[in-house]
C-alpha cells in the first residue's frame, strides 16, 4: 500500500463501494464535492463485486476463517465536545451458510482439446491424467451425446439443428438471435471432453462471478442513470436473449415479443390471439382491473380466461409474481416488463459484460475522473461526533488519521447492529452459483443469456430465479455456462436451492437426467437481503447515511433510488449525475502545438451525438408501439 | 453511425506508478503541452486524437487512471477493453520501476489476452538523476516481452513515437487477426455500449 497519507479533509466521506455508495460518490464529485471513498476490502464493490474462479475461492476462504480486527481506542483523539462511535470491525453477518461442492474430477482426464486461447494463458502444460481417473459414467455418457450434437453444430443451418435436437427437447425454438459462428466453433471444441476443476482453475480469470444475480431493466432506473450521467460509456452491455420457464419437468421459452408470440411453435393459433390481446389490454387500466384489487393475480388471469399455458407464462415469467400476488401489483410488474421490451432487444432486459461487479466500478470511475479519491484496504474505525449538534465532524481511518468531513455516508454492514434501527428480522436471500457444462435449453446459438423462472416445486418452497450466462459475456470460460440462482430464504441456501439444481441438472445425486446440463462445481451461501434498511432513522449522527446491500429484486430500483435519496439529503440544490461531458467535445484553451503526423480532433461532435440520440428515442417509440399494440 | 470517420479505433490505456507522467505523456502527444495546467483533468476521461498511419485514419482514445492509481485502487473495469496498455515509470525513481511486477499481476489478472504493452521509461530529461538503467528495463522488458521506449514528455523526445509506434503494431495485429480469423475466443468489446446496442433487432 502507498505509504502516502490521505488528505485530512473531505466533504462527503463514503466507506463502502457497493452499487448505493458508488452512484453517491459519483454524484457528489460529479458536482463538485471534495469526495473521499475508502472500502475495507481489496477489491469493489463490496457484495456486489464479481471474482475470477480463484478470486471467488478466495473469498469463500476469507469467510470460513473471518477474522475480527482489533478495536484500537482512539479516544486520545476526541477534541473538547465531541464523542466517538465506533463502527463493526467484522463484516462476516451478510454472508452465511457457504457450501461448496465440485462434481468434476480434480485433474483432466485424458489429453484434452485444448481451447483455442492465445498461447499466454495455456503456455503451462496441463496434467494429464489416464482414463481411469475419477469419473461417473453418466457423465461420461452426457458427454459423449453432447459432443456429437455440437461436432455438427457450425455447418448446419439453424432448421437443420432444430430437428436435430428435438430429441433432446421438449420445447420448441422461436428463431433466438443471431448465432455467433466464431465463438460456436470455439465452444463445441472445449465441450468435447469434460472440463475438470484443474482447467477451471487454470482458465480462472475468464469467469467473472458475481455474488449478486441481477439484469438491468432496459427502462429501469439503472439503465436510465447510466445513459443520463455519461457512466454508460465505461461499460459494455448484453441483452438477455430470451426468457425461459420452467414447468412439468421442462425448460421452456416464453414468448414476450410480438415476434416471438407469432413465431412460437408452442402456441396455438387462438392462444396467440388470446395473448396478443391480453398483452395490450393490459397496458391501460380498466375498470375491470379496478374490480380486482385486493385479490390474487392468478385469480384475474383465470377470469381472462387465457388457459394454463398463458396463465403460467404471465404470472410466472412475465409479471414474475407469486400465485397470491395482488392484482395491481401482478399489472404493474406485467406493464413494466411490456415497457421494458424491444428498447434494446426483444427481451427487457440488459447484462453488463464481465459481471454485475463492474457497475459499481463505472460510477467510482466517474467518481475519480471528477476529482474523487479512491482507497482500498482502507477503512473508518470510528466517527468523531459533535455533542450538542449531533453531527459527524469528522472520521479516524484505520491508521489512526482525523479526517474531516461534512456528510458520512456508509454501508450498513460497516455498523453495529445496536445502533440500528431494524424493523424486522433480518431477511436473507439464497443464492447458488453453478458452473455447468451446457445450455438448460440448448439452440442454434450457444451463445444465448436466459432469464429462467422457476415458480415453486412444491408448497411452501420459494420460487426461484435462474440467470444463466454464456462465455461471450466474459463471465466463464469457454466451453461452460454460469447459472446464478436466487430466491428469497426459506431454509438455507443448501435447502432452498439443491432441490431445484438436482432436478434441471444433472448431479451425482440426480436420477436418470443425463440429457440436462452437468454441474461442474457449485456454491451455495445466503446473502443478507438489504431491501428492508433505511437510510435514516437510526440511532447515529443526522449527517450520516446507511446504504443497505443489495436486495432481493431482479432490478437495480432499489439501490438507486436508496443513492438518490442520500444525494438529496446531502445537496438538496444539485442535479443528480448530470451528463458528463463527451471527452471528444471538450475544447482545451492554450496553444495547440499539434505535431504534424496526426491531426487534433476537437469539438464539433457534439451536435450530431444530440442528433443521433434523438433519432434514436423516436425510434424506440416506434419499437414501443410496434411491441405494445 | 459516427463510425465513418477512421478506419481503426484503439483504446490505449495507460498506468504506472503516480507522479511518473502518464498525465504528461497524454496531454503532450494529444496537444503538445507541457506541463499541463492542473485541475485540466477533472471530469476528463480520455483524451482523443486521430492519426494517419499509411494512409489509414486511427483513432487512438487515451485513457488516463483518473488518480485512482494514488492509493493501488484502479478500479478492474478500467483495464477491459484496452487494445494497448502503455506501462510508465520514472528513470528516475527507483521505486517505479520496481513496482512494475506488482502492475504486470494486474495486467494479467484484469486486461484482454491480445493487449500490446509496452514499457515506457519517462522523464529522460533529467539524465543525471537517473536511477535506473537503460539495460535493466530493456532486460526486464525483454523478459516479459513487452515492447520499451524511453521518452520525455517535457522535451516530447519519443512521445509521438511511443503512440505512433503502437498504433502501427496496433493495426499489425488488427490485420493479422482478420487474416487467421481466430477471433475464437470472445474478444472484448465484443458487447455494445448502451446508445450503440441496436434498438431495431426487434425481428
Amino acid at each position: 500500500m502507498a505509504a502516502e497519507d490521505l488528505p485530512s479533509e473531505f466533504d462527503v466521506v463514503i466507506l463502502g463501494t457497493g452499487l448505493a455508495e458508488s452512484v453517491v460518490a459519483a454524484a457528489c464529485s460529479r458536482v463538485g464535492q471534495r469526495v473521499l471513498h475508502l472500502d475495507r476490502k481489496s477489491y469493489y464493490a463490496a457484495n456486489w463485486a464479481s471474482f475470477t474462479f480463484n478470486g471467488l475461492l478466495t473469498w469463500i476462504q476469507q469467510h470460513h476463517e473471518s477474522q475480527p480486527e482489533e478495536v484500537q481506542d482512539w479516544s486520545s483523539l476526541l477534541q473538547e465536545g465531541e464523542e466517538l462511535i465506533y463502527l463493526s470491525t467484522s463484516d462476516s453477518a451478510s454472508i452465511s451458510n457457504l457450501q461448496v461442492f465440485c462434481f468434476t474430477s480434480e485433474e483432466d482426464e485424458e489429453e484434452e482439446a485444448q481451447s483455442p486461447d492465445p498461447p499466454n494463458t495455456t503456455e503451462e502444460e496441463t496434467v494429464v491424467d489416464d482414463e481411469d481417473a475419477v469419473k461417473e459414467t453418466p457423465e461420461t455418457e452426457s458427454a459423449d451425446s453432447k459432443d456429437e450434437e455440437t461436432k455438427e453444430k457450425p455447418e448446419e443451418s439453424a432448421d437443420e439443428e432444430e430437428a436435430g435436437q428435438a430429441s433432446h427437447l421438449e420445447g420448441e425454438e422461436p428463431k433466438a438471435d443471431k448465432p455467433c459462428p466464431s465463438t460456436a466453433q470455439s465452444q463445441s471444441e472445449a465441450t468435447r471432453k469434460k472440463i475438470s476443476y484443474a482447467q477451471l482453475v487454470k482458465e480462472g480469470r475468464r469467469f467473472n462471478i458475481d455474488l449478486v444475480s441481477k439484469l438491468m431493466y432496459s427502462r429501469g432506473s439503472l439503465v436510465d442513470l447510466l445513459i443520463k450521467s455519461n457512466v454508460s460509456r465505461y461499460a459494455e452491455f448484453k441483452n438477455v436473449t430470451r426468457i425461459l420457464t420452467y414447468r412439468h419437468g421442462n425448460v421452456e421459452q416464453v414468448p414476450c415479443s410480438r415476434a416471438d408470440v407469432f413465431a412460437s411453435r408452442q402456441l396455438s393459433v387462438v392462444e396467440k390471439r388470446k395473448l396478443m390481446r391480453f398483452l395490450t389490454s393490459c397496458l391501460e387500466e380498466t375498470e375491470e382491473q379496478h374490480a380486482y384489487n385486493g385479490r390474487p393475480y392468478l385469480e384475474y388471469l383465470r377470469d381472462q380466461q387465457l388457459g394454463d399455458n398463458l396463465q403460467h407464462f404471465l404470472l410466472h415469467s412475465i409479471a414474475m409474481v407469486t400465485e397470491d400476488t395482488p392484482t395491481e401489483v401482478g399489472l404493474t410488474s406485467t406493464r413494466h416488463f411490456l415497457r421494458c421490451l424491444g428498447r434494446y432487444g426483444n427481451t427487457p432486459f440488459l447484462f453488463p459484460v464481465y459481471g454485475l461487479g463492474e457497475i459499481p466500478q463505472c460510477f467510482c470511475r466517474m467518481c475519480a475522473v471528477f476529482g474523487g479519491i479512491y482507497c482500498l484496504r482502507h477503512s473508518v474505525h470510528c466517527l468523531l461526533v459533535d455533542k450538542d449538534t449531533n453531527r459527524c465532524k469528522a472520521v479516524i481511518d484505520s491508521r489512526g488519521q482525523r479526517i474531516s468531513c461534512s456528510h458520512f455516508v456508509v454501508e450498513d454492514s460497516y455498523v453495529a447492529g445496536e445502533r440500528k434501527k431494524v424493523a424486522t428480522p433480518t431477511r436473507f436471500l439464497s443464492r447458488a452459483v453453478l458452473i455447468t457444462d451446457a445450455s438448460v435449453l440448448p439452440s442454434d446459438s450457444d451463445q444465448q443469456v436466459s432469464m429462467v423462472t422457476v415458480p415453486p416445486i412444491a408448497a411452501g418452497s420459494p420460487a426461484v430465479k435462474m440467470v444463466e450466462l454464456c462465455p461471450s459475456t466474459m463471465t466463464c470460460m469457454p466451453g461452460t455456462y454460469l447459472v446464478h440462482l436466487t430466491c428469497q430464504s426459506v431454509g438455507s441456501a443448501f435447502e432452498d436451492l439443491s432441490p431445484v439444481v438436482t432436478r434441471m441438472f444433472h448431479t451425482p445425486e440426480s436420477h436418470d437426467q443425463e440429457k440436462c446440463p452437468s454441474v461442474l462445481w457449485c456454491l451455495y451461501f445466503n446473502m443478507a437481503d438489504g431491501s428492508e434498511a433505511e437510510v435514516e432513522g437510526h440511532d447515529l449522527p443526522s449527517n450520516m447515511y446507511l446504504c443497505s446491500g443489495p436486495d432481493g429484486g431482479l432490478g437495480h430500483d432499489h439501490a438507486i433510488r436508496q443513492a438518490e435519496l442520500i444525494f438529496q439529503k446531502i445537496l438538496p440544490e444539485d442535479d443528480f449525475c448530470p451528463p458528463a461531458p463527451n471527452p471528444e467535445d471538450i475544447i482545451y484553451d492554450g496553444e495547440n502545438t499539434s505535431p504534424s503526423a496526426g491531426e487534433e480532433e476537437r469539438g464539433g461532435t457534439e451536435e450530431r451525438q444530440e442528433g443521433e440520440e434523438e433519432e434514436e428515442e423516436e425510434e424506440e417509440e416506434k419499437q414501443n408501439l410496434q411491441t405494445e399494440e | 453511425m459516427s463510425m465513418e470517420d477512421y478506419d481503426y479505433l484503439f483504446k490505449i490505456v495507460l498506468i504506472g506508478n503516480a507522479g511518473v507522467g502518464k498525465t504528461c505523456l497524454v496531454r503532450r502527444f494529444t496537444q503538445g503541452l507541457f506541463p499541463p495546467g492542473q485541475g485540466a483533468t477533472i471530469g476528463v476521461d480520455f483524451m482523443i486524437k486521430t492519426v494517419e498511419i499509411k494512409g489509414e485514419k486511427v483513432k487512438l482514445q487515451i485513457w488516463d487512471t483518473a488518480g485512482q492509481e494514488r492509493f493501488r485502487s484502479i478500479t478492474q473495469s478500467y483495464y477491459r477493453s484496452a487494445n494497448a496498455l502503455i506501462l510508465t515509470y520514472d528513470i528516475t525513481c527507483e521505486d517505479s520501476f520496481r513496482c512494475l511486477p506488482e502492475w504486470l499481476r494486474e495486467i494479467e489478472q484484469y486486461a484482454n489476452n491480445q493487449v500490446v504493452t509496452i514499457l515506457v521509461g519517462n522523464k529522460i530529461d533529467l539524465a543525471e538523476k537517473r536511477e535506473v538503467l537503460r539495460q535493466r528495463a530493456e532486460d526486464f522488458a525483454e523478459a516479459q516481452s513487452m515492447l520499451y521506449l524511453e521518452t520525455s514528455a517535457k522535451e516530447s523526445d519519443n512521445v509521438e513515437k511511443l503512440f505512433l509506434d503502437l498504433a502501427c503494431e496496433l493495426i499489425r495485429e488488427a490485420k493479422q487477426n482478420k487474416l487467421d480469423n481466430n477471433d475464437t475466443a470472445p474478444m472484448p468489446g465484443e458487447g455494445k455500449t448502451i446508445s450503440y446496442l441496436s434498438c431495431c433487432s426487434l425481428n
